[in-house]
């Protein structure tokens, strides 16, 4: 299929509804506007649903209801809008309901500002809302990947019968890249009318189905609990995703970064190699699950003798890298978080620095 | 063949045509010819990968950038500085005005009707037929006519940018010109001229082109990457 040049925001949109979701429900916010307005007019045109809801808050119990109708769904936000459905988005987790939420995140906290941002890495990643669940986080570091992730978004959602975030930021979604719409990436709904509440006429069913995340009988709660956490287990075995770089060399360093970070990383990187310096990137594209035993072992590499956490935000993914690597190497952390994107010559420079302050 | 121009030039177009790029490069290429050339941020609409963000090169080239406060640069506010409709009234040799995509982007344009009426303005619409909503000759159409209706303007040449970017090739010129032509001809508006990246110029067959090419030196890219260093001397077309 022949490519066509797209915005980030534009592409997502396109992606969902070459994935076979046609209902979109939103709150527009900048810097992913662009999906909206896009859908606004798409979506008429294959006799989908465009809705421009009142609130993120509305627009997020809306996912949540044709959801549990058993309709593929999905809706697109910035962080703060992104912190207003975080309810909803630990609703559908209780109640296992399979849904695709993207985030283009802005830079935060509060209000923050417009441009990229990668600080909403702890709330896609160890929850957002509240109670024990997970969402199936995903981070792309181009417009074609954005949308591989969201086709491949809908399925994932269905297999698991749990909400799955794209973590992009402001870049990825105003940023312009040739795509395609890779056509192997195109999957049916599941059947789902063992638990949606789509009607038992339409089911042909005497039995009713129920969508709650309420629990109050007995150990309902806690079973509930654990079939979610025999979930999240599962995807921890089957999920993970993750992209390297420069890690066939006797690398002295090792880079750990996700998203658009990880592309001024990778021009960094050639700098320095060209300067007789190897340093090697691990690019996890699931974030959680999050590529532990990989992170792990390019670490622990011999040559390596230190650990780098690159992000635009002031030190959150840092956390799980120490985790990993278990005080085997030192861990560092270097971030900016207002607004920027540093160039490839301020990473050069932090290597720099972290190698000789960490010498053999 | 040179690329004529004189007085206010309003760049349009869909989102994403191009718009900004084809007017830095423009006011460079103007600039260079020795035209004193004066260019206008009015992008109210979209919030990245604005003339903003070229400014400093073309200071250095002393044309003059006109933006709003440099207080509100990074707000999601449509502000527009008054400094645009005195740049209307008085064009010197070359204003060019940078405007927001489609129609909403074009809705500024009718608020500054006032200033319009004492010029002729040239609003010229920019076709990336690489685009979507732009890659039939309908889409182009229509997107013209939500343009002239916003601005209460009318649609005076088109200028034909063709580009996937990094992965452009001189296939994709031949094919976007063979597209604006038709275009040109179904809207019977002329055609100013094409571009095409410098990285690739040298392969065209420029013979194969009754317009001028507009070269490209891309300033608005992604933060890994250098924008061409925009040099006092034109690019020359061999």
């Amino acid at each position: 299929m022949a490519k066509v040049l797209m915005k980030g925001n534009e592409a997502i949109g396109e992606a969902a509804i070459r994935a076979g979701c046609l209902n979109y429900f939103g709150y527009p916010i900048t810097p992913q506007s662009e999906i909206a307005e896009y859908l606004s007019r798409r979506m008429p045109e294959v006799n989908g649903m465009f809705l421009q809801a009142e609130s993120e808050v509305a627009a997020s119990y809306m996912i949540f209801g044709a959801s549990a109708a058993g309709e593929r769904v999905f809706t697109t936000s910035s962080s703060p809008g992104i912190s207003l459905m975080s309810e909803a988005i630990s609703y559908c987790a209780a109640a296992q309901c399979p849904a695709v939420f993207v985030n283009i995140m802005r830079g935060g906290p509060g209000l923050g500002g417009i441009l990229p941002s990668q600080g909403d890495y702890f709330q896609a990643t160890k929850g957002g809302g509240h109670g024990d669940y997970h969402l199936l986080v995903m981070a792309p570091n181009s417009v074609q990947e954005a949308v591989e992730m969201v086709m491949k978004a809908f399925p994932l959602a269905e297999k698991y019968r749990n909400p799955v975030i794209i973590l992009g930021d402001g870049l990825i979604g105003q940023m312009m890249e040739p795509v395609e719409f890779p056509d192997h990436l195109v999957s049916t709904p599941s059947d789902k009318s063992s638990w949606a509440t789509s009607g038992m006429a339409t089911r042909k069913s005497t039995q009713r189905n129920l969508v709650r995340s309420l629990f109050l009988v007995g150990n309902s709660l806690e079973d509930n609990n654990r079939c979610l956490k025999a979930k999240y287990d599962q995807m921890k075995k089957e999920e993970i995703q993750c992209a390297d770089y420069n890690i066939d060399t006797d690398y002295e360093a090792l880079i750990v970064s996700y998203g658009t970070m990880s592309r001024v990383c990778r021009t960094a990187i050639d700098i320095l190699k060209k300067e007789g310096i190897e340093v090697g990137m691990i690019r996890p594209q699931t974030l959680f699950p999050y590529p532990d035993a990989i992170v792990q072992k390019a670490a622990w590499k011999p040559s390596c003798r230190v650990v780098t956490s690159m992000e635009l935000s002031m030190g959150q993914m840092v956390e799980d890298v120490e985790r990993v690597v278990q005080g085997r190497r030192p861990v560092t952390w270097f971030g900016i978080a207002g607004g920027i994107v540093p160039a490839p010559e301020e990473i050069v420079d932090e290597m720099k620095r972290v190698l000789h302050a960490h010498q053999s | 063949m040179g690329i004529k121009l004189s007085g206010v030039i309003v760049i349009v177009g869909n989102y994403g045509s191009g718009k900004t790029e084809v007017s830095i490069n423009l006011a460079v290429r103007q600039k260079r010819s020795g035209v004193h050339v004066k260019i206008g941020d009015l992008d109210l609409v979209n919030p990245y990968f604005r003339t903003r963000e070229a400014k400093q090169a073309l200071s250095n080239l002393e044309i003059d950038v006109i933006l709003p406060p440099n207080q509100f640069l990074q707000a999601d506010l449509p502000i527009l500085t008054p400094a645009i409709s005195g740049m209307i009234k008085n064009p010197g040799d070359l204003s060019i005005l940078d405007v927001g995509g489609n129609g909403v982007g074009a809705t500024v344009l009718s608020a500054l009707a006032n200033a319009f009426s004492s010029q002729d303005a040239n609003m010229i619409q920019v076709v990336n037929p690489f685009r979507p909503f732009t890659n039939t000759l309908d889409g182009c159409q229509s997107i013209r006519k939500e343009i002239e209706i916003a601005s209460r303007l009318k649609m005076k040449g088109i200028i034909g940018n063709a580009n996937l970017i990094d992965e452009t090739t001189p296939e994709t010129i031949y094919e976007g010109y063979t597209f604006v032509s038709n275009y040109s001809k179904s809207c019977n508006l002329p055609l100013i001229c094409i571009t095409a990246s410098v990285d690739i110029i040298d392969q065209l067959d420029i013979q194969q082109f009754a317009c001028p090419i507009l070269p490209i030196e891309r300033q608005l890219v992604p933060p890994w990457k250098k924008p061409q260093v925009l040099g006092p001397k034109n690019f020359i077309l061999h």
